[in-house]
C-alpha cells in the first residue's frame, strides 16, 4: 500500500525541553493508524505540527511525494489535513449548516449565501457518513458532544480532507456515542481516507486500528501491525525500562492515619476510599479525565461531595469551602497555575501572602507590610525564586519560578496536608529537581503529601504508596515500592484492576 | 533590578493625569481672568465632589471587573427620599442615615444579584437603572420638590456650607477618599477586591469568599452614591425626575480616566479623584474661555479614548517582554 503522508525525523524543542527527539510516522490511504504514549510523550506536539499550529525545528513532512510546509492551520486545511480535537472547536450559536460552511460558503451569482445549495450539500455529506441528517438545522450548542464531532467530520469532508487526525475523541463520549464514532471512522477508512487515531484506551485501539506507533519521551518506539503486538507489549514500550533514580529520605510516617476518605462520590467519580498517614507521600496516578483532580478539589472544598465521609484525626469533617479546608490545615496547589493558581499581573508578595493576609494585622487593623515582606522573602529564599525583589510582577518570571511562587503561596499557610496537583507541570528539568527535593523535605518534616501527577517517573521516584484511578474509580492500589513501577501503573490507568497490598 | 520608586511613580496613570491637570491649570490660569479666583476654584471643587464620591464606589466595582450603570438612578431615588424626608421635618442626622441606608439597600440589591446569583453586572445594573428611574418618576409624580417649600438651611449646608473656607462637599469627598484609599490599600478585604478582578478562579481557590466580597463592594458603592445624593440634593436645593440622570457616565469616565482598568484588576481611589478633577477643570475652563458647549464633550471624549488606548498599548508591551 502506498503511503500518503510521511513525517520524517521530526525534532521539536520548547526552550530546553525536548518534546520530539526525531520521530517518524507514515499514514496510508484506507488505514487507521493509532498513536499511543503516556502524557508528555510528544503525541500532542506531533499533532500540532501536522495541523500547522507549530513548526518543527527540523525534519520533513511529505504529502503525496511532495515535501510540504504547514505554516498555519489554514495551510493544513488546504492540504486536506483535518484535525478533530477532543473538545470540538465549534460556534455554539450557529447552526450545524452554518458551522460546516463557515469560511467556505456556497454563494449565489449575486454573492449572497445560497442556503438551499448548502442544505443540499450538507445532506449529501451526512449521507456519505450514513448518518441521519435531520439535525442539520439545529444550533450546534444544542447538540451532544458526539453529534458535534460528527458535524465537524462532515465539515472536514466538505473540505475534501484526505487525512483525519482524531485526538482522543472518545475521552468525553458515552459508550454509544463512541461506538457510532468508530463506525464512522471505519467508513472513512473504507472510503480511502488516512486516519491518525490518538487514544489512551488500548481496548479501542485493538478494536479499530490497523497499525500502532508508540511514543515515549519524544522518541518513537516503532510502528507495529496490530496482529503482531499485544497489549502487554504496548504497555512495555510506553513505560520503557528507563532507570528511575530514587531519592533517599528519612521516613517519618505515623501509624495512625490523619485523613480517612470513605466512599466519596460526586458526578465525576464514584466510591473513592483511601487513607493518608502523617509524613507520607501518597501518589495519585491515572490519565487525564480519570477524576483525580476532582477528588482533590472535593478535599479542598471546591466541589461538594454527593455522598461519603471525610475524617480528619478520626473525626468527621465537612469541608464546605477552601477557607474551611485551610483552617483544617489542608492546602491545595492547583494544576493550572495561570487560570486557577496565581495572579499573574500582581507581584510575588501579593501572591504569596494572599491566603493568610487576614492574619497579618498590625496597627489600626492595617496589613502588616513588614511581616508580609518577611513572609514573601522567606519563601523566595527557601525556594530560590529568582527575581529582583518581592515586588516583581509574576508575568515577568519564568514558568519554573512562577511555579515556585505557587508552592510558596501554599507553604505559607503551614499545612498538615499538602495536595499537589501536577506540581512540576511546564517547568524545566532543573526546577523539577528542586521541587522534588522540596517535597521530600516537607515529608521528612512530617507533612502528609498527596501527589497527583501524570508523569510516571515522578510518581515512582517520590511516592510511598500509589493509588491509580480510571474513569472515576480506583483501579489500582500499590503499597510497596517493588510494585510501584510504570508497567503496573499504566495497566491500572488503562482500566485493568490491580489491587496489591501488603 | 528593581526600578526605583521614582521611576515607578512616573509611570503611573495618576502621575500622568496630575501632570495634565497642572498643564491645564496653567493654560486656563493664563488665558482666562477668573479661573484662578477663589470663588471659581471653590466652584470646581463643588462640581467635582459628587462625581468623586460616587467614583470611589465605581472604582471598587470596576476593579472587580464589574460595572455599575445604575449609579445615577440610585442617586435619583435617594435624592427623592431624602428630599421628601427633609420637607417632613425629620432631624438632619436621621436624614443622613436615611440617605446612607437607602443607598446601601439599593446597592445590596445589585450586589446580591451579581454576587450570589452570578448575573453579569452590566445586565443587572441596566435593569436596576431603568427600574429605579421609573421609581423616581413614580415617587415624584411628575413634580419637583425643594423650591416651594424650600429645603431648610440646616440641610442645605451639606451642599453649600463651608468650613475653614473650603466647601463642605469637598470635606466629605476628601474624608471618604482617605477612608477608602486606606481600605483598598491596607485592609485584607481591599486586597481581595484586586484579587477577584485579576483572577476570580484563583481567588476562589485561595480561600477568598468571592460572592460575599462582590456583595459588599456593590453595597459600599450604594452607600457612596447615597452620600453623593444627599450632597446633590443639598447643593442644588431641588429634586426633579432627571436628578442623577447621566451621572453614571460621568462617574465611569472619571474612574477610567484615573487609571482604573475597565477590564478589572487595577485602579485606585486617588486616580479616580484626579480623573474627576480633570473632567471638571476641562469643563470649567472651557466655559470661562467662552468655547461652545459642544467642544467640551469632544475634548473629554477624546481624552478618555486616548488614555484607554494608551493603557492597551502599554499592556501589549508588558506582555511581550
Amino acid at each position: 500500500m502506498r503511503a500518503l503522508f510521511y513525517a520524517e525525523n521530526i525534532v521539536k524543542n520548547f526552550g530546553g525541553v525536548k518534546a520530539l527527539k526525531s520521530v517518524n510516522i507514515d499514514l496510508r490511504e484506507g488505514e487507521i493508524h493509532a498513536l499511543v504514549g503516556e502524557n508528555g510523550a510528544g503525541k500532542s506536539t506531533l499533532i500540532k505540527i501536522m495541523s500547522g499550529v507549530i513548526q518543527p525545528d527540523s525534519g520533513r513532512l511529505i504529502l503525496e511525494d511532495e515535501e510540504i510546509k504547514l505554516s498555519t492551520p489554514r495551510d493544513a486545511h488546504e492540504r486536506g489535513i483535518a484535525t478533530l480535537y477532543q473538545e470540538p472547536l465549534i460556534y455554539k450559536s450557529l447552526t450545524v449548516i452554518e458551522n460546516i460552511f463557515l469560511g467556505n460558503e456556497i454563494k449565489t451569482k449575486a454573492g449572497s449565501i445560497d442556503w438551499r445549495a448548502q442544505q443540499k450539500k450538507a445532506k449529501e455529506l451526512f449521507n456519505m457518513l450514513e448518518i441521519d441528517s435531520s439535525f442539520i438545522g439545529e444550533k450546534m450548542g444544542n447538540l451532544s458532544v458526539g453529534l458535534q464531532q460528527l458535524a465537524l467530520i462532515a465539515k472536514a469532508l466538505n473540505f475534501n480532507a484526505k487525512i483525519f487526525i482524531f485526538d482522543e475523541p472518545t475521552a468525553i463520549l458515552t459508550e454509544i456515542e463512541a461506538k457510532r464514532l468508530f463506525n464512522i471512522i471505519e467508513k472513512l477508512r473504507n472510503q480511502g481516507k488516512a486516519i491518525l487515531y490518538i487514544s489512551h484506551r488500548l481496548e479501542e485501539i485493538f478494536e479499530i486500528a490497523d497499525r500502532v506507533t508508540v511514543f515515549r519521551d519524544g522518541n518513537d518506539e516503532g510502528t507495529y501491525r496490530m496482529e503482531e503486538i499485544s497489549r502487554e507489549k504496548i504497555i512495555e514500550l510506553m513505560a520503557g525500562r528507563t532507570l528511575i533514580e530514587s531519592i533517599e529520605r528519612v521516613k517519618n510516617i505515623t501509624k495512625k492515619p490523619i485523613l480517612e476518605v470513605e466512599n466519596l462520590s460526586t458526578k465525576y467519580y464514584r466510591g473513592v476510599s483511601f487513607l493518608l498517614y502523617g509524613g507520607e507521600i501518597l501518589g495519585f496516578s491515572g490519565l487525564i479525565g480519570s477524576g483525580r483532580s476532582e477528588v482533590m478539589q472535593t478535599l479542598f472544598g471546591l466541589i461538594k461531595p454527593e455522598s461519603g465521609r471525610i475524617l480528619l484525626d478520626g473525626k468527621e469533617v465537612k469541608i464546605t469551602s477552601p477557607k474551611v479546608a485551610m483552617d483544617l490545615g489542608i492546602a491545595y496547589l492547583p494544576k493550572d497555575r495561570a487560570s486557577e493558581g496565581l495572579f499573574l499581573r500582581l507581584n510575588i508578595r501579593f501572591n504569596i501572602s494572599i491566603p493568610l493576609i487576614e492574619t497579618l494585622k498590625g496597627k489600626f487593623m492595617k496589613i502588616n507590610s513588614l511581616e508580609e515582606e518577611s513572609l514573601a522573602k522567606r519563601y523566595m529564599d527557601s525556594l530560590q525564586i529568582k527575581a529582583p525583589s518581592t515586588l516583581t510582577i509574576l508575568q515577568n518570571l519564568s514558568g519554573g519560578n512562577q511555579q515556585k511562587v505557587l508552592l510558596g503561596k501554599w507553604l505559607s499557610t503551614n499545612p498538615r496536608i499538602l495536595i499537589l496537583n501536577e506540581p512540576t507541570r511546564g517547568v524545566d528539568v532543573g526546577v523539577k529537581v528542586e521541587i522534588h527535593r522540596e517535597i521530600i523535605k516537607l515529608a521528612e518534616n512530617g507533612i502528609s503529601i498527596i501527589l497527583v501527577s501524570s508523569e510516571l517517573p515522578e510518581i515512582v521516584k517520590l511516592c510511598d504508596r500509589v493509588i491509580v484511578m480510571h474513569e472515576g474509580s480506583i483501579t489500582g492500589r500499590f503499597d510497596t515500592k517493588e510494585f510501584i513501577v510504570p508497567r503496573n501503573l499504566l495497566n491500572a490507568a488503562t482500566g485493568a484492576r490491580m489491587i496489591q497490598t501488603q | 533590578m528593581g526600578k526605583s520608586i521614582a521611576v515607578r511613580l512616573l509611570r503611573t496613570r495618576q502621575f500622568t493625569v496630575a501632570i495634565v491637570l497642572l498643564i491645564l491649570v496653567i493654560i486656563f490660569g493664563v488665558s482666562t481672568k477668573n479661573f484662578l479666583s477663589t470663588s471659581n476654584l471653590k466652584n470646581v471643587l463643588l462640581q467635582v465632589s459628587t462625581i468623586s464620591i460616587a467614583s470611589i464606589g465605581m472604582t471598587m466595582i470596576i476593579i472587580t471587573a464589574g460595572i455599575d450603570v445604575s449609579a445615577g438612578s440610585i442617586v435619583g431615588v435617594v435624592a427623592v427620599i431624602v428630599g421628601k424626608s427633609t420637607l417632613k421635618g425629620i432631624p438632619i442626622p436621621l436624614i443622613l442615615l436615611i440617605g446612607i441606608g437607602v443607598g446601601a439597600l439599593l446597592g445590596s440589591l445589585n450586589g446580591s444579584i451579581v454576587g450570589f446569583i452570578g448575573v453579569p453586572p452590566i445586565i443587572v445594573t441596566l435593569g436596576t437603572m431603568s427600574f429605579l428611574r421609573a421609581m423616581v418618576y413614580q415617587l415624584l409624580g411628575g413634580r419637583w420638590i425643594g423650591s416651594f417649600p424650600p429645603f431648610p438651611a440646616s440641610f442645605r449646608a451639606f451642599g453649600i456650607g463651608e468650613i475653614l473656607g473650603i466647601p463642605i462637599p469637598a470635606w466629605i469627598m476628601f474624608t471618604l477618599a482617605g477612608v477608602f484609599a486606606y481600605y483598598l490599600r491596607f485592609r485584607a478585604t481591599g486586597r481581595y477586591i484586586y484579587a477577584i478582578g485579576n483572577n476570580p478562579e484563583a481567588a476562589r481557590v485561595s480561600g477568598i469568599p468571592v460572592k460575599r466580597v462582590l456583595f459588599s463592594v456593590y453595597t459600599m458603592a450604594g452607600i457612596l452614591y447615597g452620600i453623593a445624593a444627599v450632597v446633590v440634593c443639598a447643593r442644588t436645593g431641588i429634586v426633579q425626575t432627571n436628578t442623577g440622570a447621566g451621572f453614571e457616565l460621568a462617574v465611569i469616565a472619571a474612574t477610567v480616566l484615573g487609571g482604573t482598568n475597565i477590564l478589572g484588576g487595577e485602579g485606585s481611589v486617588v486616580g479616580s479623584i484626579l480623573g474627576a478633577l480633570l473632567v471638571a477643570i476641562i469643563k470649567n475652563g472651557m466655559v470661562l474661555m467662552n468655547l461652545p458647549a459642544l467642544t467640551e464633550g469632544l475634548v473629554v471624549g477624546s481624552i478618555i479614548i486616548v488614555s484607554v488606548f494608551a493603557d492597551i498599548l502599554k499592556a501589549g508591551r508588558e506582555n511581550h517582554g
